[in-house]
């Protein structure tokens, strides 16, 4: 075991996390010292979230040590780990919305007098937590009233009332415009001055190189570098994220593209994205890239029929899509797999089979009676083809593994034969003999000649399966990018834009300060 | 969210709408209904709310929790026939502590049905309401029950007389538990536990509070104050009919949605739904000055929860479709929208 | 992300998997023939008389045949995950005068307008809790209200007789049929609309197209909506069928009393959510059938049955009543929440 060094506020040492069937986090050291923000980048799977979990204090079964301050500490509960002086920032605020920010902020320790609350301190005690993260705000007001990145600040600034030594970020940026990112970082720079240990989780490149003095990159749970910002550059950091490219995982098998299909122009949703246009074709596999927060969700909710554009067109076969509704969407080709299988995707309650069938129940029926035996040769095939493990069509949902549950809701999309097949992350969370299987069904389906749009944020998945992909940032499509241009690095940088970002820092009335 | 002080307006309208909605209606009412403007049209309104506002204290404090509780129509009326059923042989005091112990028990029950087997409040509250309603016509044989003693009158007497011009002692018993409850939940710690409970239940329990402990007072608070509502009004009107609370829950529910608390919890006040009460109040006592029956009253009454009802789902309704946008592409679009049209 | 533990969880979970429902069905008759055996033992140890007498069957099937009604329809509402329809009562005692008020037009007429008032109370519910999702028992219990209202603003507070108003004689006896038809002089009409409402029923739940989309609807709304599924349109109809029900009992309920009254239909409500949830139906939607609803409304009436010939009066039944509901519910919810699972 290493020694701890001194100046460390937070330091992991060897620590490893185990999920019945793969390894979260393998065997992972590294520290962080008081006053530095350290980032943690990797992809998606990485082990990123669960490492910050386990700071969080969500696990009592991990190995390894952490040491707080020099102090061996076991967190093996929330309260623990706040009781070591450690403070989660998620991207879900944990702000109870009809409540006021003082009450928020200092909820259960309302301060008293006597038996009684004394307001006017409390009063004071907000102002004062709102005033560390620069938020001259009302405290009276609930939180509901008042914008979300103000609310983010609340939530730093109720982690900031238990003092914490160490503070978590976990993509705090994702919803943020310029000048709330800008004063963020001035909140960070502040806290660091205080001597706050941050770690700041993030796939933003370039703000990780505004705002990290060091970074630490990890790649399929394990550590690859720890190194400081200002001695490595943004190519070679995507590199150590990507590791070998994976490219002989995927043999790409000769498809023929066909003519222009589907079609979209100047699509814009208020608030969501704008100016989307692009062009799709038969048998092609079109990839979406983006970071978190870029609006690939609320695109793939619009070409679906889901919601409503603003303006703009979208047109199938060379004639604008009809109808209003989800239903008249699928009705004329196009099928849309969401991103959340649990809640969205399927109904875990119900068996195989019923799950299956659901999104052509009216396509079975015949003058309003639903005949299963009907879907049933198309329910087996399925399951035949994904190798849906166990092959039971009454086999409740719920009941099998990430892998195969995903596996059923692709089932369920290709079930309705679509012409366009809009997939959102549809191997998150899936293990590798699953995702093998999935990924080999894509491409059949675009063989056969259907339009693939694969929204994904695996990026060896959009280098080996896709014949194109679209790049898209905070709410624009900025760049199109063809199969030869593209390896992971290429689209990660591409995804993190160019944009510079040299503002000073400012105060929320704008005037600049610090 | 919306962006801070542009709705901040809106926002006090949530809090103050029922002080300015009852100055108004009584405003109005007093200029347009015959005989509404007299101080023996006041008592009368004031006695004839003293019951449900009662109920309401206790009812608002679960509502804040986010929950609802349908059985306190049934625990009224139980608690009235306790208390004149069980007179005879226990005593004024003795059937009184019994109906407002059942009372608590009855809320007990609910609670911990709510909190531990996490049961859907209304469900849950639904099968004690019906409970409680055969209790009811078991105990009484299907009959009303009256007490005609002279302590009965004298305890009658005494609730009805006039301590101030406006004031008798039920009222007064009314207003001292608006009063105490309403000081509690804005004033201690507790009472504000009450409001972050029912705001989010996540955010309770990570800042410490003992969520369950909360849920179960609440509902024995409205279960308690239903029984002392019952237990006063039989006190005054010598009779317990079974038809105590009957319209109670409606009334009460409506008028604590109007005063400001939304059934998702988390937001309103006693003192809000004891004015929204009293507004309701004139507001039916207006209309039957106006010489429209009874009726009419009901139906309005009616009318007046399904459009609360409708409101606040809606409200809920329209929100959700704007969720999630990105304040700085609003501007972009809202910028770029006349150039686009002139292409 | 991890994967769900297996072993034990998952043998129960094939018990509760999609032999659940045949064996829910199987295990409610079961319970209803342990009931008729009780109630046989009781009869033939002397300790209530006249159990099993025909006269005691057909009233025990008559009382059955209301309830049924009723919930058969509610269990749509039910298996749709929105509860209960707590309209249900006053949509009974309002049909019933409607259908009284018309008869002097004949008795089609009276029938048709009738079921029209049904089924547009039915559509109002369908609409505010399909598409606005406002809460489905506060919003159906203000229509209760609201619809009191309404009858007590037309009839005031009277009591109308299908004999007084007007005179046409041959639809007044038409309506005295409704509950009064015998076929075979022993089998109600009540009952056979029962039955074949049973049957209709249980074949609209698991044939139709509609059945399926319920089906889903119930388990999980955002993942119907989001396999096109048009939830409000469903959610609507089951609406629409709790009223339809609601409506037939409500006629047969005044046809009974000869009287057209507000009160027609009190208890309706909580006596069908009763029988659908012993049925096996749970509050939680998607899970269930329509013959389960037969079996528990079976349960229910054997067991008022046996508590009246006991000699425990009908108040008292309603208490006994209320806690089952909540023993049945309460159950539920904690074994389906062993199982890891959110219902009930």
């Amino acid at each position: 075991m290493s020694e701890p060094v001194s100046g460390c506020a937070l330091e992991m040492r060897h620590v490893s996390k185990r999920f019945p069937g793969t390894i979260a986090v393998d065997d992972v050291s590294f520290e962080v010292r008081a006053g530095e923000v350290h980032a943690l980048v990797g992809e998606n799977g990485a082990g990123k979230s669960t490492l910050m979990k386990m700071l969080a204090g969500s696990f009592d079964d991990y190995t390894g040590e952490i040491a707080i301050g020099g102090q061996l500490a076991l967190l093996h509960s929330p309260t623990l780990a706040k009781r070591h002086g450690i403070g989660m920032i998620y991207q879900e605020l944990s702000l109870a919305r009809p409540i006021s920010i003082t009450e928020n902020l200092l909820a259960g320790r309302l301060p008293r007098r006597g038996p009684f609350l004394d307001k006017a301190r409390a009063r004071a005690l907000a102002k004062e937590l709102l005033a560390s993260v620069g938020l001259d705000l009302d405290p009276s007001l609930p939180i509901e009233d008042i914008s979300q990145h103000g609310a983010q600040l609340v939530e730093i600034a109720k982690v900031l009332g238990n003092k914490p030594t160490i503070l978590v970020m976990d993509e705090p940026t994702s919803a943020l415009s310029h000048e709330e990112v800008e004063r963020l970082f001035c909140i960070i720079g502040d806290l660091k001055g205080r001597g706050i240990a941050i770690v700041y989780i993030s796939h933003h490149l370039p703000e990780i190189f505004r705002i990290a003095d060091r970074v630490t990159v990890m790649r399929d749970g394990k550590k690859i570098a720890t190194t400081p910002v200002a001695e490595v550059s943004r190519e070679e950091i995507v590199q150590m994220m990507v590791g070998r490219s994976v490219k002989e995982f995927y043999r790409r098998e000769e498809r023929s593209i066909g003519e222009v299909r589907f079609r979209v122009g100047g699509l814009s949703r208020l608030g969501f994205f704008h100016g989307v246009r692009f062009e799709a074709r038969r048998g092609e596999i079109l990839g979406i890239c983006g970071l978190s927060g870029a609006g690939r969700t609320e695109l793939a909710k619009v070409l679906t029929g889901l919601d409503r554009a603003d303006e703009g067109s979208i047109e199938l076969d060379g004639k604008p899509v009809r109808g209003s509704t989800m239903a008249d969407f699928l009705e004329q080709g196009i099928s849309y797999l969401t991103e959340d299988r649990k809640t969205e995707g399927l109904a875990v309650r119900l068996p195989v089979d019923d799950n299956v069938l659901s999104a052509i129940v009216d396509r079975l029926s015949l003058a309003g009676i639903f005949s299963k035996a009907r879907g049933k040769p198309r329910v087996d095939r399925l399951i035949g083809e994904l190798s849906i493990y166990p092959p039971d069509p009454s086999r409740t949902v719920g009941n099998l593994s990430g892998g195969n549950q995903q596996k059923v809701l692709l089932a369920k999309w290709l079930a309705s034969e679509p012409k366009v097949l809009i997939l959102d992350e549809p191997t998150r969370g899936v293990d590798i003999g699953a995702k093998m299987t999935i990924h080999a069904s894509i491409e059949k389906l675009a063989r056969e000649g259907c339009t693939v749009l694969l929204i994904s944020s695996d990026l060896p998945e959009l280098v080996g399966l896709c014949d194109r992909v679209m790049i898209m940032r905070k709410g624009h499509f900025i760049r199109e990018m063809q199969y030869s241009e593209c390896s992971e690095e290429s689209l990660l940088l591409a995804a993190n834009g160019d944009t510079g970002r040299g503002a000073a820092c400012v105060d929320p009335e704008g005037r600049p300060h610090g | 969210m919306r962006r801070s002080g542009r709705n901040s307006l809106l926002a006090l309208g949530d809090k103050y709408r029922i002080y300015i909605l009852v100055v108004v209606v009584f405003a109005f009412m007093s200029l347009l209904a015959p005989k509404f403007f007299n101080v023996f049209n006041f008592k009368t309104i004031l006695n004839a709310i003293a019951m449900n506002a009662t109920v309401a204290i206790g009812f608002t404090v679960v509502m804040i929790c986010g929950q609802l509780d349908l059985s306190i129509g049934t625990v009224i009326t139980f608690a009235g026939v306790l208390t004149l059923g069980l007179q005879p042989i226990l005593g004024f005091a003795g059937s009184i502590a019994v109906a407002v112990a059942g009372g608590a028990l009855v809320g007990l029950f609910n609670g911990l049905l709510v909190s531990k087997a996490k049961i859907n409040s209304f469900i849950v509250t639904l099968g004690t309401m019906t409970i409680l309603q055969g209790s009811i016509y078991q105990f009484s044989g299907g009959n009303s029950i009256s007490v005609t003693t002279d302590q009965a009158f004298a305890i009658s007497d005494f609730l009805g007389k006039n301590l101030l011009p406006l004031v008798t002692p039920r009222i007064l018993i009314t207003l001292v538990l608006v009063v105490i409850v309403e000081f509690l939940l804005r004033r201690t710690r507790a009472g504000r536990n009450f409001y972050i409970v029912g705001g989010s239940r996540t955010t309770a329990w990570l800042a410490g509070i003992a969520t369950d402990r909360y849920l179960v007072a609440a509902f024995m608070l409205s279960g308690v104050m239903a029984a002392i509502g019952g237990v006063v009004s039989v006190l005054v009107s010598t009779a317990a009919t079974l038809k105590l609370g009957e319209n109670s829950l409606m009334y009460v529910i409506s008028a604590t949605i109007i005063g400001g608390t939304a059934m998702s919890g988390g937001k309103g006040g006693v003192l809000q739904s004891i004015v929204a009460i009293l507004s309701l109040e004139m507001l039916y006592t207006g209309i039957i000055l106006f010489g429209l029956g009874n009726e009419v009253k009901i139906f309005f009454a009616g009318l007046i929860l399904a459009y609360v009802v409708l409101y606040e789902a809606y409200a809920v309704y329209r929100h959700d479709k704007t969720l999630g946008q990105r304040p700085e592409l609003m501007n972009e679009l809202a910028e770029r929208k006349p150039a686009a049209q002139g292409r | 992300m991890g994967e769900p533990s297996r072993g034990g969880s998952d043998a129960r979970a094939l018990r509760t998997g999609s032999f659940s429902s045949i064996f829910n069905t199987v295990g409610v008759y079961a319970i209803a023939i342990l009931f008729l055996a009780l109630g046989a033992v009781l009869q033939l140890t002397g300790v209530i008389g006249n159990f099993l007498s025909p006269m005691n069957m057909l009233n025990i099937v008559d009382a059955v045949a209301l309830v049924g009604i009723v919930a058969v329809g509610m269990a749509f509402v039910t298996y749709s995950g929105n509860f209960a329809d707590m309209s249900v009562p006053t949509t009974m005692g309002f049909t019933g005068y409607i259908c009284i008020e018309l008869l002097r037009y004949g008795f089609g007429v009276a029938l048709v307008g009738a079921l029209a008032v049904g089924l547009l109370v039915g559509v109002l519910n369908g609409f505010v809790v399909g598409k606005f999702k406002a809460n489905p028992i506060i919003w159906t219990l203000a229509v209760n209200y609201v619809t009191m209202g309404v009858i007590r603003l037309v009839w005031v507070n009277k009591q109308i007789y299908p004999d007084m108003v007007g005179s046409q004689q041959h639809a007044v006896s038409l309506f005295d049929g409704i509950y009064r038809l015998r076929f075979f002089n022993l089998i109600g009409l009540p009952l056979v609309i029962l039955l074949v409402l049973v049957v209709l029923g249980q074949f609209v739940l698991t044939r139709t197209s509609f059945g399926v989309k319920l089906k889903l609807t119930g388990s999980s709304p955002r993942a119907a909506r989001l396999s096109g599924i048009a939830v409000e349109r469903v959610v609507m109809l089951s609406f629409v069928l709790a009223s339809f029900t609601a409506t037939i009992a409500g006629l047969a309920v005044t046809s009974l009393s000869r009287v057209g009254a507000w009160y027609n239909g009190a208890g309706y409500d909580f006596k069908a959510v009763t029988a659908i949830v012993i049925g096996g139906m749970t509050l939680a939607g998607g899970r269930g059938n329509i013959f389960g609803v037969l079996g528990g409304s079976l349960i229910i009436g054997i067991l008022n049955n046996i508590m009246t010939l006991f000699g425990i009066g009908t108040f008292s039944q309603d208490m006994i009543r209320g806690a089952i509901f909540i023993i049945v519910v309460g159950t539920n919810a904690l074994s389906l929440r062993r199982l890891g699972r959110d219902d009930a």
